[in-house]
């Protein structure tokens, strides 16, 4: 069996919110709703940190973190036990996915998330420019949207759009169950945390928190498992994973984007045309 | 000079004037709440005050309340039923009929909040019975009929000798009463365990989240059936001393009295007793010294909390245990309707308790899916915050203001007294003729 997961790399995000924007652009997702937010721990506001100046007789105990959030995919997801009309359920591969078909807007799955995961659409979705961006269908007023790990990209066998897009190689993908994938290997060797653990969701996120791991240089947009070698990064090799990242660079292959394909934040190699 | 017919009577044979001028302020109300909900249909919830952090309201909140609320009627006209007793009989139909309504206002306050009511159908085609929704989706249906079977069954007899089409057919026969008087016993035996579990589920719609706050406790379930009897018990007072005073419908003075104490038992079971257990074990680990313990145990956080514990508790609780007070019927009538209104604040509390605060607080926050004057100033927030619209207040006063109508017409419609039933010194105050 697969289990997707994710394992975020707090020591190796810089807090560039490029995570939170691709998956804005990549998903469609409306005006003045995010699925993911990039969350400065640490002080009142964002990208401050909590404790005092070293100098002038200051405690010195500057400290901040960043800790990008979105749905967890727990595995234990009290938002697919409530939803009354399973709309909300948890895919074979362990992505929690909503069928905004079956959707009825009563937003139970809300207030079960201890996350604040989820969004509303509370009025007819705005989005700029009009015709949308990336490659998901907009949905609909009243019904609740969050993210997907990209399923739709990880159909197609590529990373979600905002672990190709994380520029600290922070973000790393792959598949629990496979013990020697990057992310089941970083659980194993690294200090890692579920968010509010105490809540028994068992989420599928993990976040690396006091050494730093390597992260897993993204040099193709391919999942892992997709990719010939098995994560040589992971032991430290520096083997190049794939050939594909050679032609990194090419043409974008988006072709509901309404943007030309140059100003696309990331350029999708091989596999042209495969993310419709 | 009550309608009489046989030996039942209607406690509105024809509305004079001041009935037709409250049917009006009813349909008036009922007219802008559709209005209201109209326009919330064309512009989406956005129309209301609720946005990502705080994701129910005032619907959900009025939802609780009428679930609630719907107890007192049901139970106090099947427990002596049950038990074989005639104890209460002058309430039970009345009692009935306010059930009805309010399961009616409770089940029709959900429609607004959902944000997509043409795809409720979904609850048939694709029910998911891990979902406590769909729990309660069934078991409001149920109650809801259990009423209407019930109200009719208590009535038949006498509608059939009114000649009322309400009766559909019925005859009223020595046998069919034999035979009415088994139905009512089971159908009393039926709707107690059934009130019980409408209001336990209820309950765990909130007990079961490990997301918000203080819902999930164990104590939410048993706190809601408790929440029920008072705020049931409540408003049945407060309909019948309304109905005695403007209809024919009469009440027992001495019934009255003994409900009344019967409600002063309930709150302090409920507000002083079942509170306490939830404070007390959190207040004793929370803090060290004696005093510390006993003021968090004693003092709460919010203005609704007070509302709820002095105005709808502690007051009423008073005005019905001081033996000079409690017999009065303008007492009797105040206290049911703090107690209401104690009890509408509770369910306000515990929407607040869960939405207020954020698991995860940290800047910028949860993107609240449209700008809310009133949080912020942009999309992002760190904790709830929640101030129903003019909309949403429209909308629930015309539910509320059809539960008020189908009371009225349940009052003009239904034999709602028998009177061979009703001791002869009952009332109270001279009663004049609509
Ligand atoms: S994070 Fe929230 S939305 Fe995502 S699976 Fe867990 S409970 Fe569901
Ligand atoms: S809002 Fe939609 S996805 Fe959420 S619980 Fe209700 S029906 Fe399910
Ligand atoms: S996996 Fe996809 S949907 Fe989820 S946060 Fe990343 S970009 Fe957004």
């Amino acid at each position: 069996m697969t289990k997707h997961g994710l394992v975020i790399d707090q020591e190796r995000c810089i807090g560039c919110q490029a995570c939170a924007v691709s998956c804005k652009q990549e998903n469609n997702v409306p005006m003045g709703q995010f699925w993911n937010r990039v969350l400065t721990e640490g002080g009142e506001k964002m990208d401050t940190p909590s404790g005092g100046y070293p100098e002038d007789g200051g405690s010195g105990s500057l400290d901040m973190q960043y800790q990008p959030t979105a749905c967890q995919h727990c595995e234990n997801a009290p938002c697919v036990k409530v939803c009354p009309v399973n709309a909300t359920y948890t895919r074979d591969d362990g992505i929690v996915e909503i069928d905004y078909d079956k959707c009825i807007g009563c937003r139970y799955c809300m207030a079960a998330c201890p996350y604040n995961a989820r969004v509303f659409n509370w009025d007819e979705p705005e989005h700029m420019p009009e015709e949308g961006t990336g490659d998901v269908e907009a949905r609909p007023q009243g019904v609740v949207e969050k993210c997907t790990f990209c399923s739709h990209r990880v159909d197609e066998g590529l990373d979600p759009a905002c672990v190709v897009n994380c520029p600290a190689d922070a973000r790393i993908f792959g598949d629990l169950d496979d013990e020697s994938s990057t992310v089941s290997k970083y659980i194993d060797k690294y200090e890692t945390d579920q968010l509010l653990e105490d809540r028994g969701t068992d989420p599928n996120t993990y976040y690396i928190s006091g050494e730093m791991s390597p992260g897993r240089p993204q040099t193709s947009d391919k999942m892992e498992s997709e990719l010939d070698d098995v994560s040589p990064w992971s032991d430290g090799d520096d083997d190049v994973p794939s050939k594909e990242a050679d032609s990194a660079g090419g043409e974008s292959s988006g072709s509901s984007h309404s943007v030309e394909g140059g100003e696309i934040p990331y350029a999708t190699p091989a596999k042209s045309g495969g993310d419709d | 000079m009550a309608a009489k017919t046989g030996s039942s009577r209607v406690a509105i044979p024809s509305f004079g004037g001041k009935g037709k001028l409250w049917i009006g302020l009813l349909v008036a109300l009922m007219a802008a709440g559709i209005a209201a909900w109209g326009y919330q249909l064309t512009t989406g919830l956005i129309a209301t005050g609720m946005r990502n952090v705080f994701s129910w309201g005032l619907y959900i909140m009025m939802f609780v309340l009428f679930v609630g609320l719907s107890a007192g009627g049901l139970i106090i006209s099947s427990a002596p039923k049950f038990f074989h007793s005639h104890r209460y009989e002058g309430f039970a139909r009345l009692g009935v009929l306010v059930s009805l309504a309010c399961i009616i206002v409770a089940g029709l306050l959900i429609l607004p909040d959902i944000g997509r009511p043409g795809r409720i159908y979904q609850f048939f085609t694709s029910p998911d019975f891990r979902s406590p929704m769909v729990w309660d989706f069934g078991i409001v249906l149920l109650y809801g009929l259990l009423n209407l079977w019930y109200l009719w069954l208590l009535t038949r007899r006498d509608l059939a000798a009114r000649g009322s089409a309400l009766a559909l057919g019925f005859k009223d026969t020595e046998a069919g009463r034999e035979r009415d008087r088994t139905l009512m016993f089971w159908t009393a035996a039926v709707a107690l365990p059934t009130a019980v579990a409408l209001h336990s589920v209820t309950g765990w719609i909130f007990a079961t989240q490990v997301g918000r706050g203080d819902w999930f406790s164990p104590l939410v379930a048993p706190v809601f059936i408790a929440k029920a009897l008072v705020s049931g018990l409540g408003l049945l007072l407060v309909v019948s001393v309304l109905a005695d005073r403007y209809t024919n419908f009469e009440v027992d003075r001495e019934e009255l009295t003994s409900l009344g104490k019967i409600l002063g038992i309930f709150l302090a079971f409920h507000v002083v007793y079942l509170l306490a257990a939830e404070r007390l074990p959190h207040a004793w680990a929370d803090h060290f010294e004696f005093w510390a313990i006993m003021s968090n145990f004693l003092i709460g956080d919010s203005v609704y909390f007070w509302l709820w514990t002095v105005v709808g508790g502690a007051v009423p609780l008073a005005m019905l245990a001081l033996p000079p007070l409690r017999k009065r019927v303008s007492v009797i009538f105040t206290a049911s309707v703090l107690a209401v209104v104690g009890t509408m604040f509770e369910g306000i509390r515990l929407v607040f308790t869960g939405y207020e605060v954020a698991n995860i607080d940290s800047a910028p926050g949860i993107s609240l899916g449209g700008e809310y004057t009133g949080i912020t100033t942009d999309i992002w927030a760190t904790a709830g915050a929640y101030t129903p619209t003019l909309v949403e207040i429209a909308v629930t006063l015309g539910i509320i203001a059809f539960g008020a109508f189908i009371v009225t017409l349940g009052l003009k419609y239904v034999p709602i007294q028998r009177v061979d039933a009703e001791p002869s010194y009952a009332t109270d105050g001279g009663k004049q003729d609509q």
